[in-house]
């Protein structure tokens, strides 16, 4: 499009893209607000905007009880995760492999949240902060891991049953998951992998695998085909010049075929709420800080638990923004 | 590349998705047959069709698949529109700004459906930010009842799909060749016929796949209907797959929501032929 010069147009424009920005955040800024609130201010009849902050409402969502040493311990972890945010904001300027320092975060990251409970008195919603861990990370290494050869053999093969399969992949794509879910629940429970993380996953991966052969397909028909052909003539085997030749390449599009996967296993409710109990991930957790039909919940410790299991995944989707959104792109206007 | 390595290579996720996605439709077809609760799971009880014959008998099912009817039609062409224009101001904007704006209008689609649903949901509560207001310009006490809640929904749905849209058309937008757009400005187009004339034909298969896209997933619209209604018969918001869970998990009649589930699977394939059509002739045409 012709760019729009006239100042008064520009500024015009600047204020449309800032209420827009307003729109988009403000449930989530308010949210915000409120979980740092009393439980009186929350409620008070006039929106209360300046008052006094307490972590109360976390405390409550994330201890068992609340500890003499809390703030100290909450203070420390703040302090460590501040460090490693700023080590990978520098990550560049260390004079050290930039892979290794973000392997090194990515690591202490982990045993900190691994070790926790051993620390302080852990609720129930940090083990379900870890199972959504745990599921997530699993249904996205194995739907890529499965989806990847499926995609690229998709976008190279020119036979009929190529076509087959993606069309039936995204009828299937479509469907309602209440449909799935009695027949896998009744057959979970017969085989007694009803509530185990393997089962979740698997059944995560399968619902998303026709979503995640699309946009790896759309991904790999970017890739010109003499690149594998060239590895193919040195001797190489169909299956290694993918691995090493092809891969590579199109490597970003697996990141961002990724990151779509895990957002929509982090999304997923109905399917983890009947196929677990103790096993369950935070969006499933979330219902108890609901309230009853009429009754709502307690406001600041709904929005506390809100913060806490919406915050991990926007801090990955920004991190990777770039990726998302050429992702969406790519996956979209190819595909 | 052969057939036999096709076969192989796509045979991890082929047997991934007939075992778990196949053959659970089939056996979901069955079950739908049959009269059972959660007590009597293992010994389903063979009705025929009577569970179709049922629902297509039942008020509360029309009303649904009306409602969710108004929901697709709605969501989808003002989230467009919506995401349209977004994408319009953000193409005229470059560098940081751009990034910043881009990242803050993706939140409605990063936050969980779910967790999304609550946070808005507490702005029109009682102490909420909008219930303030709107108590505070007309005087009255914001209630939720059948007419708000369904204006809250569908508020609430577009402002979770819109994101999409926005990044869509964005992505759709960054292609256009610039020579295009120069040529329209030479023979004086005003910005108005640029958009018509240029960005509209350019876009038009992003936009149908969109639209496509965007109705086979209102149709599966649960999460958001779930928090804010609590499933609460007052409110008469049932989309088909609430009023489905209504009846699988509330009322036990497992098989009569089996029932629902294949004949909205149905509705949707029917929903689906454009799309599969267009795709079909796409991929013949690669070929």
């Amino acid at each position: 499009m012709r760019p729009i010069t006239h100042p008064f147009a520009r500024i015009g424009l600047h204020l449309f893209l800032w209420a827009v920005v307003l729109y988009s955040t403000l449930p989530f800024v308010w949210t915000t607000l409120n979980s740092f609130k009393t439980k009186r201010d929350a409620n008070a009849a006039t929106p209360q905007f300046v008052f006094e902050p307490t972590l109360e409402a976390y405390s409550a969502v994330l201890l068992k009880s609340a500890s003499d040493n809390g703030i100290l311990v909450g203070f420390g972890i703040f302090a460590v995760l501040a460090t490693l945010v700023t080590i990978g904001l520098f990550a560049k300027r260390i004079p050290l492999s930039t892979k290794a320092i973000y392997w090194g975060i990515a690591a202490a990251l982990a045993l900190i949240v691994w070790f926790l409970p051993t620390i302080v008195d852990t609720a129930e919603f940090y083990d379900n902060f870890l199972n959504t861990i745990i599921i997530a990370t699993g249904a996205v290494i194995i739907s890529v891991a499965i989806g990847a050869p499926a995609g690229y053999a998709l976008a190279r093969y020119t036979g009929i049953s190529g076509v087959v399969i993606l069309l039936g992949a995204l009828a299937f794509r479509s469907l309602p998951r209440l449909g799935y879910i009695l027949p896998y629940f009744q057959v979970s429970q017969d085989i007694g992998l009803w509530d185990t993380y393997i089962l979740v996953i698997i059944v995560l991966v399968a619902v998303n695998q026709p979503f995640t052969i699309w946009m790896l397909r759309a991904f790999f028909m970017t890739v010109p085909k003499e690149i594998e052909e060239s590895a193919m003539v040195d001797g190489a085997s169909r299956f290694a010049a993918f691995r090493k030749v092809v891969i590579p390449v199109v490597w970003p599009g697996i990141v961002a075929t990724s990151l779509f996967t895990l957002l929509i296993v982090y999304h997923e409710f109905l399917l983890i709420r009947i196929l677990t109990q103790q096993n369950k991930t935070l969006t499933v957790a979330m219902t108890q800080f609901l309230g009853g039909v009429s009754v709502p919940g307690s406001v600041p410790r709904q929005s506390a638990a809100a913060v806490v299991s919406v915050l991990p995944l926007i801090i990955v989707v920004l991190i990777f923004q770039k990726q998302f959104v050429k992702g969406i792109g790519a996956g979209a206007v190819k595909g | 590349m052969k057939r036999k390595t096709f076969l192989q290579f796509t045979a991890p996720s082929n047997i991934v998705m007939l075992v778990l996605l196949v053959f659970p439709l089939l056996y979901a077809l069955w079950l739908g047959m049959n009269f059972m609760t959660f007590r009597t799971i293992n010994e389903p009880v063979f009705v025929g069709l009577d569970n179709f014959k049922t629902i297509l008998n039942d008020p509360a099912f029309w009303a649904a698949l009306r409602w969710t009817l108004v929901i697709v039609v709605v969501a989808v062409s003002a989230h467009m529109i919506i995401g349209f224009v977004i994408a319009l101001a953000l193409d005229q904007v470059k560098g940081r700004m751009r990034a910043f704006y881009l990242a803050a209008s993706l939140i409605p689609m990063i936050v969980v459906p779910l967790v999304g649903t609550i946070i808005f949901k507490q702005l029109f509560d009682p102490p909420g930010l909008f219930a303030w207001a709107y108590r505070s310009v007309t005087g009255n006490i914001f209630v939720f009842n059948a007419t708000t809640m369904k204006q809250l929904i569908l508020v609430h749905t577009i402002w979770i799909v819109t994101p999409w849209a926005i990044v869509l058309f964005f992505a759709g937008m960054q292609t256009i060749p610039q020579e295009q757009v120069d040529a329209s400005s030479v023979d004086g187009a005003n910005r108005w016929q640029q958009v018509r004339h240029v960005v509209i034909p350019h876009l038009r298969p992003l936009i149908i796949l969109t639209a496509l896209i965007a109705v086979m997933d209102m149709f599966r619209l649960f999460d958001n209907v779930f928090v804010l209604t609590r499933l609460n018969p007052v409110y008469a918001s049932d989309t088909v797959l609430t009023y489905n869970f209504r009846t699988a998990m509330t009322v036990q009649r497992l098989g009569l929501g089996n029932a629902i589930a294949i004949i909205l699977v149905i509705t949707i394939v029917i929903a689906l032929i454009p799309l599969l059509y267009v795709s079909y002739r796409d991929q013949i045409k690669d070929r």
